[in-house]
């Protein structure tokens, strides 16, 4: 019992990552009605990213973060086109075709990071890495690792900067104008390509920046990819595909579960319990947990 | 078209089960069963991917459902082969419903997460159940026949292949599975039940890998969650059935023919670059729905004027081929007819 304050703790501050794992995914769902299968693998390139630059230049993670940035959004912003010109070829089912395409990509990303980068797995040392917070109340205790609180306050930030993106600015307009219906936006005037575009390197690079997160509290290795894109699905579906307001929720559920399997349960047991809640929460409320996904 | 297809199918068959009377090394009919097992698994991923328009990336964990439940009977319960076989295809087949269920019900997205899902849970609970041996996996009693298990998976592959030809070339179930990956509400504005015809998709796509899976734990006499329940299983099916032609059933056989001989040299001259197979099977997969969307066999029929594999004919709007729109209309009023005469679903 003694030990609940500090499951509960630990599962806010893994769900703040979770956050900014699905977010970006569940942006990309929304506007552009694409899986990313790829989601976990430009986490994974991320992390690598970080890790020599890390290396090379000795600076802190947290300070490399608008490099990484900015360097896969690049890439996700000249990805896009390809991934346009999948989804909406004379194909029967595009939502298929673009699956099977970002499927293609991940495993190739993990080809080339399992042969470049090796099996080993490493991790990207911060300066927030040796400072920890320490309360006592009775027989409660709790610590707080200063790199989690830094990554919770990073999530945070990310949600409340897409937000006012999102609700603020012109082109959140035209990105939810975009995502209500293609067509009537298009009319409008909003340049549909370009704002996809844009949405793709944004999640690319909100990724990525993730991955650098993920190496620092972590661990970087060129198989974590899967690990985190399950992650995401998991996020998105219980939070309802391309619904953005669930997704801080569903990703605090999920690392809530997830630290009360490590701390009370077997460990080994997190991915059978992860299936039986999705398979719960389509049987009873397909739509996610409030019922708002598409 | 058609019957020319079907005739040469049935001469391929005849062919392959005359090989081992000039063929006597073990190595070599070794290399073909597994070829024809992998034609079996790429053609029930087809049903589901191809024609129905929904990605099962638990087709591994059906495979490794059936081998570990003839391997758990044969081995705790001392069953005969074909009855654990026959037992365990029934037990695929209720896993099926039982994870179709909840997740076809909703639109293909869903169902890919969650057949994923559940080929990760699945093998995680191989890993810590004492039945299935954990981590060291299972030793199957022996049988040092490579011609009984050559027979026995052309028997199976070949039954399956004309069960399919029927149901999905020749009865109107076919028919109706494509109008779903076309456009699921027309599909059931025209009255037919989407959620059902997926479940039996699903099924009659998960039971035949069940068996095929039940056969490769008995000839290989060794499983292990890492040889029947990775994700390599699917990964692999996906790739052939993209690159013969998604949406046909000659496709994924010359996919899987194809993939599965490159990867026999690959794995025999190149086995120091694994990770390599890894990148090439990601390429193809991506520049064959980028510059191939039809597959190998898809490109060819369509290019003959042919109305089939994944291509989109139009309904709607303007006729650019009068051709394929009369096609489209002539089977438009087929789906029509055979709802109408079974009286609507």
């Amino acid at each position: 019992m003694e030990l609940l304050p500090q499951a509960l703790i630990d599962g806010m501050m893994l769900g703040g990552i979770y956050i900014t794992i699905a977010i970006g995914f569940s942006l990309v769902y929304g506007v552009m009605h694409i899986i990313d299968f790829a989601v976990g693998e430009w986490i994974m390139l991320g992390a690598f990213m970080g890790f020599y630059l890390n290396q090379w230049s000795g600076l802190d993670p947290f300070l490399l973060l608008p490099v990484v940035f900015l360097c896969f959004a690049l890439v996700g912003y000249l990805l896009q086109p390809v991934i346009h010109r999948v989804v909406s070829g004379r194909q029967g089912n595009p939502l298929l075709m673009g699956l099977v395409f970002t499927f293609g990509l991940a495993l190739m990303f993990r080809g080339i990071a399992l042969t470049s980068f090796g099996f080993f797995s490493h991790s990207i040392p911060s300066a927030f890495s040796s400072k920890s917070f320490f309360y006592e109340h009775g027989e409660f205790f709790v610590t707080v690792s200063g790199i989690r609180l830094a990554g919770l306050v990073y999530a945070l930030l990310i949600a409340g900067a897409l937000h006012w993106l999102l609700k603020k600015t012109n082109f959140g307009l035209g990105v939810r104008a975009l995502a209500q219906n293609r067509d009537a936006a298009a009319l409008m005037g909003v340049d549909g390509k370009r704002i996809s575009s844009y949405v793709y390197g944004i999640y690319v690079g909100i990724s990525a920046m993730t991955g650098v997160l993920i190496g620092s509290i972590l661990s970087v290795s060129a198989q974590m990819g899967p690990n985190y894109t399950i992650v995401a699905f998991f996020v998105v579906v219980l939070a309802g595909m391309g619904y953005l307001a669930g997704v801080p929720w569903a990703a605090f559920l999920l690392g809530l579960v997830q630290s009360f399997f490590l701390i009370y349960l077997d460990p080994g047991l997190t991915m059978l319990a992860v299936f039986v809640i999705l398979f719960t929460i389509l049987l009873v409320s397909p739509r996610g947990l409030f019922a708002k996904g598409v | 078209m058609r019957n020319k297809i079907i005739s040469w199918s049935i001469l391929a068959v005849i062919a392959m089960s005359v090989v081992p009377l000039f063929v006597s090394d073990t190595f070599v009919l070794r290399i073909l069963t597994e070829a024809i097992m992998w034609i079996g698994l790429a053609i029930a991923f087809d049903v589901l991917a191809g024609y129905t328009g929904y990605l099962n990336f638990g087709h591994g964990a059906f495979f490794g459902i059936g081998a570990y439940s003839t391997a758990i009977l044969m081995v705790q319960a001392n069953w005969p082969f074909v009855m654990a076989l026959f037992a365990g295809a029934v037990i695929t087949a209720l896993c099926a419903l039982a994870a179709g269920f909840p997740t076809l019900r909703l639109r293909g997205a869903y169902f890919a997460i969650a057949t994923w899902a559940l080929s990760l849970a699945i093998q995680q609970l191989a890993l810590i159940l004492t039945i299935t041996g954990g981590p060291d996996g299972m030793r199957l009693p022996a049988l040092l026949n490579p011609l009984y298990f050559f027979y026995f998976m052309l028997g199976a592959v070949t039954t399956t292949f004309f069960l399919f030809w029927f149901l999905l070339e020749h009865a109107p179930f076919g028919l109706k599975l494509k109008a779903i990956r076309e456009d699921e509400l027309g599909a059931q504005s025209l009255g037919l039940n989407p959620t059902r015809l997926k479940i039996q998709a699903f099924v009659l796509s998960a039971v035949p890998t069940g068996i095929l899976g039940g056969i490769y734990a008995y000839w290989i006499t060794f499983i292990d969650p890492a040889s029947t329940l990775s994700d390599l299983v699917s990964d692999q099916a996906l790739v052939m059935v993209v690159f013969g032609g998604m949406g046909t059933l000659i496709g994924p056989v010359i996919g899987a023919v194809l993939i599965f001989a490159f990867k026999t040299v690959f794995w025999a001259y190149l086995s120091d670059f694994q990770l390599l197979y890894l990148i090439i099977l990601g390429a193809v997969i991506a520049l064959c729905v980028v510059f191939l969307p039809n597959g190998l066999w898809g490109t060819i029929i369509t290019r003959n004027g042919g109305n089939g594999g994944m291509k989109k004919s139009r309904m709607i709007g303007p006729k650019r081929n009068q051709k394929n729109a009369d096609k489209t209309q002539k089977l438009a009023g087929a789906l029509k007819d055979c709802v109408q005469k079974e009286g609507g679903e």
